[in-house]
């Protein structure tokens, strides 16, 4: 089998993007294609990398020829390899949902390839300083992409999220200071390997500062002001885009720091505490909500917090649910997102709106045979073994409370006499996705054997 | 030594950090938290060229005859998070135009930005 550098993933569509105005010039038609050809040679890439971590194990790249820990070294590791996949996969699949337009615009493209770059960055990344440019990168595009509607909401939400990941990217700094302080190094793996030998408050302290940083990426509590606003503020398409790249990457982020560069117990259990407070006051204030992109916001954040729980585990099978739940939350969320533009009564009388809505609905909530449904089953059963008896009380009220604000949603959409919303290419993009649900529901076992492997590597320390 | 030269640069930059996050936290004037997320921007670059600081040392310039350096690596970053910060910036002023086209002011309306 043929083996690809994990480089071309981030190179490819950095190239592409910055070609974009280019072709734009020609025709202002072909810029669509284009973008999704890139798109669609990034899946490509990412499979075939996929395909050769599962054969052969992790692949490591040194950049420009100076070797580690000294140069930039890019580590594609079992659970890298799953969510670039996962990230590239799905980027094309949204961007389906723009081909129905009549307009299109350049930029948008452009930001969409770069987002999708720096987000598989993120996750390909073995050099904590190389994550915080990939994190910038991230950052600058969504501000970018959330201002792009240029209403009230949108420049509101836009600078909240702009201050914000301002601070939080200052706190990853004083972290990545911190660290390089007693270590002097940025690799991962000469991190991980020397993290012990700084003094318990320091490692505390930059644990502290990172998950601050990252926090405000990954949609902590009480850092994710900006999601709400942020999400309402931008179209329906690049919340979808953002329920893929941007937020998977910053959960993987953590899950780094956690298992990798800073393990500590003390830091488990904060984000414990991180993660229960952020899926119990997501839930409830999603329950609160009447605009149905607000209340998929507020979802987000709840399911975000509940990948954390089951990352605080601290368990091959916990992690292993997280995988599931980030795959669950990356396809469904996106789904729903695409399918509520212009939601009101009677959108889900029509089958092809309302199959695929459902669907995504049911695995959220965590319904058979469903991704979320494996994920939420493993995080409890792990639970249930080792006696967390009131997590697993809290976990099933925020289900509740979930299913109820779930139901209410889809209620309103059958409500009255149908109406069409959604443009053809919209229906295709949300029914794709609601096929791969239904197949990785179907067929877990094809998730579950990397899950593992990724869950094995993380738990070691490993990549 | 060095740990006692640098410990007014530490409380330097952390005050500026923390007048920094105070008025980011408190103020509803949109370019009065633009400049304030700069200052702890700037905190936190002062903290890092800190950290790669020796006494004596020189500019990382490798010629052979200063054998103490400093660190260039922080400086490195430094460079890297002064470009991002000044694009970040620039987007943000950006935002602010466009915020203060749709509704005529540079307030933000309810509780600043830390309202959840």
């Amino acid at each position: 089998m043929v083996s690809l550098p994990p480089v071309l993933l981030i190179a490819f569509p950095l190239f592409f993007a910055f070609l974009a105005p280019l072709i734009n010039m020609v025709s202002k038609k072909a810029v669509k294609y284009y973008t999704m050809a890139v798109l669609l040679l990034n899946t490509a890439i990412s499979l075939i990398i996929f395909l050769n971590v599962l054969e052969h194990g992790v692949i490591y790249e040194e950049l420009s020829g100076f070797y580690p820990p000294v140069g930039i070294l890019l580590s594609v590791g079992y659970l890298g390899a799953i969510l670039a996949l996962l990230i590239n996969a799905l980027a094309p699949i949204v961007y389906l949902s723009y081909f129905g337009d009549a307009e299109n615009s350049v930029k948008f493209s452009m930001i969409y390839m770069l987002v999708t770059a720096s987000s598989t960055g993120i996750v390909i990344t073995g050099d904590l300083f190389n994550m915080f440019v990939f994190f910038e990168i991230t950052a600058v595009g969504s501000y970018g992409l959330v201002a792009s509607m240029r209403t009230k909401k949108a420049y509101e939400g836009a600078f909240k999220y702009i201050v914000l990941g301002t601070i939080g990217s200052s706190f990853i700094l004083l972290g990545i200071a911190t660290i390089y302080g007693y270590l002097k190094t940025l690799n991962f793996y000469d991190i991980a390997a020397r993290i012990n030998t700084m003094p318990e408050s320091a490692r505390l302290m930059s644990f502290i500062f990172l998950i601050i940083g990252i926090g405000v990426e990954a949609e902590l509590f009480p850092l994710n002001g900006w999601v709400p606003d942020a999400y309402e503020g931008a179209s329906n398409r690049v919340a979808a885009f953002f329920s893929l790249g941007p937020s998977k990457a910053g959960i993987y982020a953590i899950a780094r720091l956690l298992f990798t560069l800073v393990p500590l117990v003390k830091g488990f259990n904060l984000a414990m505490l991180l993660g229960l407070l952020t899926l119990v006051i997501g839930e409830l204030a999603a329950l609160r909500q009447k605009d149905p992109k607000r209340m998929l916001a507020y979802s987000s954040i709840g399911q975000m917090g509940l990948i954390l729980v089951a990352f605080s585990m601290h368990s091959a099978l916990a992690f292993t649910a997280a995988i599931f739940l980030m795959v669950s939350h990356a396809l469904a969320k996106s789904l729903l997102f695409l399918g509520t533009r212009g939601y009101k009564e009677g959108v889900l009388r029509n089958p092809w709106v309302a199959g695929p809505i459902f669907i995504g609905v049911l695995s959220i909530i965590g319904m058979p045979p469903f991704p979320g449904f494996w994920g939420k089953w493993y995080l409890l059963v792990n639970m249930a073994q080792r006696g967390f008896w009131a997590v697993i009380l809290l976990i099933i009220f925020a289900a509740i409370v979930e299913g109820v604000y779930y139901a209410r949603f889809l209620h309103r959409g059958t409500e009255g006499e149908e109406s069409k919303v959604l443009t053809r290419s919209e229906i295709a993009a949300i029914t794709i996705l609601a096929l791969i649900l239904v197949l990785v529901g179907m067929f877990p076992q094809y998730l579950y054997t990397p899950a593992v492997k990724a869950a094995a590597a993380l738990m070691g320390g490993g990549p | 030594m060095t740990y006692e030269l640098l410990v007014p640069i530490f409380i330097m930059s952390s005050a500026l950090i923390a007048i920094g996050l105070y008025a980011v936290m408190s103020k509803k004037n949109i370019l009065k938290i633009i400049l304030a997320a700069d200052i702890v921007e700037t905190g936190v670059n002062i903290l890092i060229v800190a950290m790669g600081y020796l006494p004596g040392g020189t500019a990382p310039i490798e010629n052979g005859n200063y054998p103490l350096y400093v660190d260039p690596v922080p400086q490195a970053l430094v460079l890297t998070a002064i470009v991002i910060g000044v694009s970040v910036t620039a987007l943000a002023l950006a935002v602010a135009m466009g915020y203060y086209r749709k509704t005529g002011t540079i307030e933000l309306d309810k509780e600043g930005v830390m309202k959840w």
